[in-house]
């Protein structure tokens, strides 16, 4: 009798994909259309904007969403602490424009210089070399410390010691830097205001150059990540071990190192990421990581979990998505987290194995 | 030797990170306070404590490093020597950490340079007591010297007590005589005679009765919000320790319980100030469907998605709680007040002691229902499917639906805990559902013992009752939960009070009357 | 006879590996019947697809006449089809006589409704249960380890305990992969009577899936071989024994002249003896 009852609940449960599927499908086109053909609120200035700030959102999102899936695909956890790495990075970038900035480099036309105006793009790139050094670090004693003892543990203990080390970090970072959100100066030449304009509809968009720098930068970042798993020595390593950690070890391969250096490159990324965030946002606090590792996971999931393209497909889309989303739909722009986080439950409902699919051994599901 | 100068190293960078982490987060004055307080002085927050205090915190610090440093494994047949080596060669390389660090924030300060700005916590006058008060040379010295000291006695008290016979002999004695206490005759016979179980009852009882009346209202408020985690942690165990299936987002379950509870019962947004019991049903309810309605599309997917739905889930509700799009029907960010409070035949109970009683009388009930279903049927299935899914199903366990009812089961307690919650604060708001209240239930119920009864129990009076006491450290609570989490899973996975399966074999179980 | 399980041009394909071909199977009740070949031939993935594990691509599974295939696991456990598996898989943390009451599951109905209000339905079963698991305990020689946890237990008696949780369900048909793997001689001796006893007293037919040639010729009413997915052979022990392509599937192309030189040697060397 219970079995009987427990396999129709099973086919409600099977019919709960196709079902919220279509009706959510529904729901989605209704509300495009009233708000794009017969409302329209915006106009076409409007959506460029949106559609720019979420080109660079998404960019910051794919290099985080990158981190999450080298981990899962490699040791197949969730890497809760993940977010928290790229604000450590944020942080690092943060100290560093500060510190520059009570540097004097006076010239005699310009007695006030600081070192960060004079000399702004090896400010940068200092920022950029601080924020990722401190990233790959957290990312390395993270696995080191908390993660390796635990290797042959269910996966509910890393899990578990993940979202740990995610509170540890972020409480830590907030007890010693203070709760409230830190404005991040940049270089003249990096002013957040400035940019180029476009006139769109007869209406001034600005493409700001810390934008232009995120997006190029990310998408270097990107070529060059993909080249390092596909074409180097340690790329290789890296997929065999994702393929099966016994045989690799059998083959030669020092796992432990592998997974090591694939935390220091999830690190690297993040802290590029983080150090974005604070040129491109101009805020940083201890909360900064929490909601865009959150999101950078949702678009990992949503490429498929395990598949570098996928994450770097996903975090874009997740950022255009949330971008537009709100404006679209005609709802509050407070509301665009909720747009993220039903992306990800519906992404799950729909197709749990992402857009591209999943790159994982049987094993693993 | 080689061992004890790679311990004593090893141990002193470690030491030497966690006593900088503490100055810069601003532990030491708390470390301080807490042990004046030991002391009966009390200090009052955001004021210095004397100096002593932090001298002494600091020797505790060093007495742990050198301890620590003197573990085993050691080589050679005399422990001492190579113990001494490794205690002074952590002491040392922790004070050069700190003295480092006293030495820059003492210039610093000495150049009347405001740190505050960067690091919040660090204050002139919490650098003036980290270097004793003495100038910045004079006090990282002092600082250098201190550590090292209390490490090499750390160690050397550490090697004492394991190798020296007497005191090895007392622990095993009083470790000996205790086993005997407790299986003893006449302690089994006190155990298993019906009529001293009653009197033990009877007296758990009185003073379940008693105590609420008589230790006013703050320990009701205390205890009453140690009981409502009591039920949280029991729900969180059927579906994270039996079931196998973490949870983040629990928290969205009580949001549920709470706002279902509070939109029936309160004069606004809607007026509707239903009767305490049937809205106190609905809440439960509704936290169980929308338990039921995450749970269909994601429990036959990944363990894993679920904790990380179950978060976002958490984090959609508490949004829209806040945003103005449901103010008109939940009262916004500002929240709801003057929530209905327990009514029978006309009467209403709502002082601290009714509440109490209710909270008391809501944990015996969840209890109950734990232990019931523990070694069920279907509390025997969860465990099976938590351990090993593919062979539960080929024993013919519907995994789907054992997880399913599980979840539901955990989302219904965790909606009557936020319906309790919000009825005795009479006000709940966005601020109640934060993602720390699942932090803090899943972190006690794995601190208690993961899938075990009393564990909650355990891990609820530890981690909400103790920081009610200590206030000093609330601020650090959700660091020190964080570390709890990392270093339990690494060290005692299974909590203080690992759960036990029943001897079946040898004694039928008494059919319902273990609670 | 009556077939207790047959498989009708079953077919399971992994990307581009088809592991299994095409397979006919026929085992009569009350039989006890093996399938061998070398190591990869698909011999456990035909287990997983019978047992509901897998669902293969073409092809019918019948278990008394109705078909089974692609119906969940947990169902076709419910209609009395048990196993074992070749990497022992115990509920470790859990007792001995807890996986047998576990491997119980499908034959009782107490939901959680009856747990928590302790009915007369919940405690009947109950007691059975505990009643039935002791004696299940005592048929495969565990009684006094019944409140032993299950990875506690020597290897043998992880084994015979993982038996008697199939059995528990009370089944028409047994599927065992390599039961004796990792056994002595005298371990291997004493399971395969076991085996036997399990048909004879019990009236299971039992499909065996098993490496030890020596077990396989002994007990076998049936034997199946499999090569590369494909059934290559099927009868009687001692057809099977002769059979040239079985051998070669084993030993390599010429291997079955190889066998019958050796055979011939074999029985020179008696023959100068006597």
């Amino acid at each position: 009798m219970e079995n009987k009852a427990s396999s129709h609940l099973l086919k409600y449960g099977r019919l709960v994909r196709p079902v919220a599927g279509t009706l959510i499908g529904l729901f989605l086109v209704w509300r495009l259309f009233t708000v794009l053909v017969i409302e329209r609120n915006f106009s076409a200035d409007t959506w460029v904007r949106f559609g720019l700030s979420g080109l660079i959102l998404g960019g910051m999102y794919a290099l985080i969403a990158i981190g999450y899936t080298l981990v899962y695909g490699i040791m197949f956890m969730i890497n809760f602490a993940h977010g928290e790495v790229m604000m450590l990075g944020a942080f690092g970038g943060y100290f560093t424009f500060e510190l520059l900035r009570y540097i004097p480099a006076a010239t005699p036309e310009n007695p006030d210089l600081n070192f960060l105006n004079a000399h702004p793009i090896i400010s940068v790139i200092l920022a950029f070399a601080v924020g990722i050094f401190v990233s790959a670090t957290v990312g390395f004693f993270l696995e080191k410390i908390a993660y390796r003892p635990l290797r042959k543990a269910p996966r509910l203990i890393l899990l578990i010691t993940a979202i740990g080390a995610s509170f540890f970090l972020q409480n830590l970072s907030m007890l010693a830097f203070g709760p409230q959100r830190k404005n991040i100066i940049n270089p003249d030449i990096l002013d957040r205001g400035t940019g180029w304009t476009l006139t769109i509809s007869g209406n001034p968009v600005l493409i700001s150059y810390t934008g232009v720098f995120s997006l190029v930068l990310s998408a270097l970042l990107m070529i060059g990540l993909y080249i390092l798993v596909m074409r180097t020595k340690l790329g290789r390593a890296m997929r065999a071990v994702a393929q099966d950690k016994n045989t690799a070890y059998l083959m030669g391969v020092d796992v432990d190192d592998v997974i090591s250096k694939t935390f220091i490159i999830s690190g690297v990324l993040a802290g590029a990421a983080g150090v974005m965030w604070d040129i491109h946002m101009g805020l940083v606090n201890h909360y900064v990581g929490f909601l865009p590792g959150i999101k950078a996971f949702t678009a990992a999931v949503m490429g498929g979990i395990g598949n570098i393209p996928g994450a770097m497909l996903g975090g874009m889309f997740l950022g255009i998505l949330e971008s537009l989303g709100p404006a679209a739909l005609g709802i509050d722009f407070q509301l665009k987290d909720v747009i993220a986080f039903s992306i990800l439950v519906l992404v799950l409902i729909v197709r749990p194995s992402g857009i591209l699919g999943e790159k994982l051994s049987e094993e693993k599901l | 030797m080689k061992t004890a100068t790679r311990n004593g190293f090893q141990t002193g960078i470690t030491f030497g990170v966690i006593v900088v982490t503490m100055f810069l987060i601003g532990f030491t004055v708390i470390g301080a306070a807490l042990v004046a307080k030991i002391f009966g002085t009390s200090v009052s927050s955001g004021s210095i404590p004397p100096l002593p205090f932090f001298v002494i915190f600091i020797s505790l610090v060093g007495l742990w490093n050198g301890a620590t440093a003197a573990r085993r494994p050691l080589t050679g047949a005399d422990e001492f020597k190579p113990a001494l080596v490794a205690g002074l060669l952590a002491g040392l390389v922790t004070g050069i950490f700190s003295a480092v660090v006293a030495l820059v924030f003492g210039m610093l300060a000495a150049n009347k340079i405001d740190v505050r700005t960067y690091l919040v916590a660090i204050s002139p006058e919490s650098i003036k007591m980290y270097l004793f008060g003495q100038d910045a040379v004079t006090g990282s010295l002092l600082s250098l010297v201190l550590l090292t000291v209390s490490s090499v006695a750390g160690s050397a008290l550490a090697v004492t007590l394991r190798t020296n016979a007497k005191v090895r002999g007392f622990f095993q004695k009083a470790a000996e005589s205790y086993t005997n206490a407790i299986h003893s005759e006449r302690a089994i016979k006190l155990r298993n005679n019906p009529s001293a179980r009653y009197a033990f009852l009877a007296l758990v009882a009185a003073a379940l009765i008693i105590l609420p009346r008589t230790w006013g209202g703050y320990w009701n408020y205390v205890l009453g919000t140690v009981g409502i985690y009591i039920i949280l942690g029991l729900g969180l165990n059927i579906i994270t320790g039996w079931a196998g299936q973490l949870v983040i987002g629990y928290v969205a379950f009580f949001a549920v319980g709470a706002y279902t509870f509070a939109l029936l019962t309160a004069p606004a947004p809607h007026h509707l100030m239903w009767n305490f019991w049937l809205a106190l049903i609905l809440g439960v309810l509704a936290a169980g469907i929308s338990g039921l309605l995450i749970g269909l599309p994601i429990l036959n997917l990944r363990g894993d998605y679920l904790a990380i739905v179950t978060l976002g889930a958490a984090e959609i509700v508490r949004i829209l709680l806040k945003s103005d799009l449901m103010t008109p029907y939940t009262a916004g960010p500002r929240g709801i007040r003057d929530i209905g409070g327990p009514t029978l035949f006309g009467r209403s109970f709502t002082s601290d002691v009714d509440f109490m009683y209710l909270i008391i009388i809501a944990v015996l009930v969840v209890s109950f229902l734990a232990y019931r279903l523990q070694n069920s049927r279907t509390g025997k299935a969860w465990v099976a499917v938590n351990q090993d899914e593919t062979v539960a199903r080929a024993t013919g366990i519907n995994a789907y639906t054992s997880k399913l009812l599980a979840l539901a089961l955990s989302a219904a307690i965790a909606g009557l805990a936020g319906a309790l919650f919000a009825s005795r604060n009479q006000f709940t708001g966005p601020d109640d559902h934060q993602l720390m209240v699942a932090i803090n239930v899943i972190c006690l119920v794995i601190v208690g013992g993961i899938g075990n009864i009393p564990g909650v129990f355990l891990g609820a009076f530890a981690l909400k009752g103790l920081p009610e006491v200590l206030r000093e450290i609330e601020n650090y609570r959700m660091l020190v939960f964080g570390i709890l989490l990392i270093v339990m899973m690494r060290l005692r996975p299974e909590g203080f009070l690992p759960a036990k399966r029943p001897a079946l074999e040898k004694n039928t179980p008494p059919s319902g009357q273990e609670a | 006879m009556q077939a207790c399980i047959e498989t009708r041009q079953v077919s399971k394909i992994f990307g581009g590996l088809t592991a299994v071909n095409s397979v006919d199977l026929t085992v009569p009740e009350k039989s006890i019947a093996s399938i061998i070949g070398p190591n990869g031939a698909g011999k456990t993935t035909l287990f997983n697809c019978i047992s509901g594990y897998y669902k293969p691509e073409h092809g019918q599974i019948l278990f008394y006449g109705s078909p089974i295939q692609g119906q969940q696991t947990f169902a076709v456990a419910a209609l009395g089809i048990a196993r074992t598996y070749q990497n022992i898989r115990l509920f470790g943390d859990m007792t001995a006589i807890e996986n047998i009451m576990l491997g119980q599951y499908p034959r009782f109905s107490a939901n959680w409704v009856d747990a928590i209000l302790s009915t007369k339905r919940e405690r009947n079963e109950e007691k059975q249960a505990i009643e039935e698991g002791r004696r299940l305990l005592k048929f495969v020689g565990l009684d006094g380890m019944g409140d032993t946890l299950a990875r506690n237990l020597p290897y043998g008696a992880q084994r015979r305990l993982e038996i008697a949780r199939a059995l528990a369900n009370q089944p028409r048909l047994l599927l065992l992969d390599e039961p004796t793997a990792g056994m002595n001689p005298q371990e291997t001796d004493k399971m395969t009577h076991f085996i036997r006893s399990l048909r004879d007293t019990l009236g299971i037919t039992i499909l065996l899936i098993e490496h030890d040639m020596r077990v396989v010729m002994d007990i076998s009413d049936q034997i199946t071989v499999l090569d590369y997915g494909t059934k290559i052979a099927e009868g009687q022990p001692k057809d099977i024994q002769s059979n040239q392509r079985v051998i070669e599937a084993y030993l390599g192309p010429g291997g079955s002249t190889l066998t019958r030189k050796y055979q011939q040697r074999k029985k020179q060397r008696h023959d100068a003896k006597n």
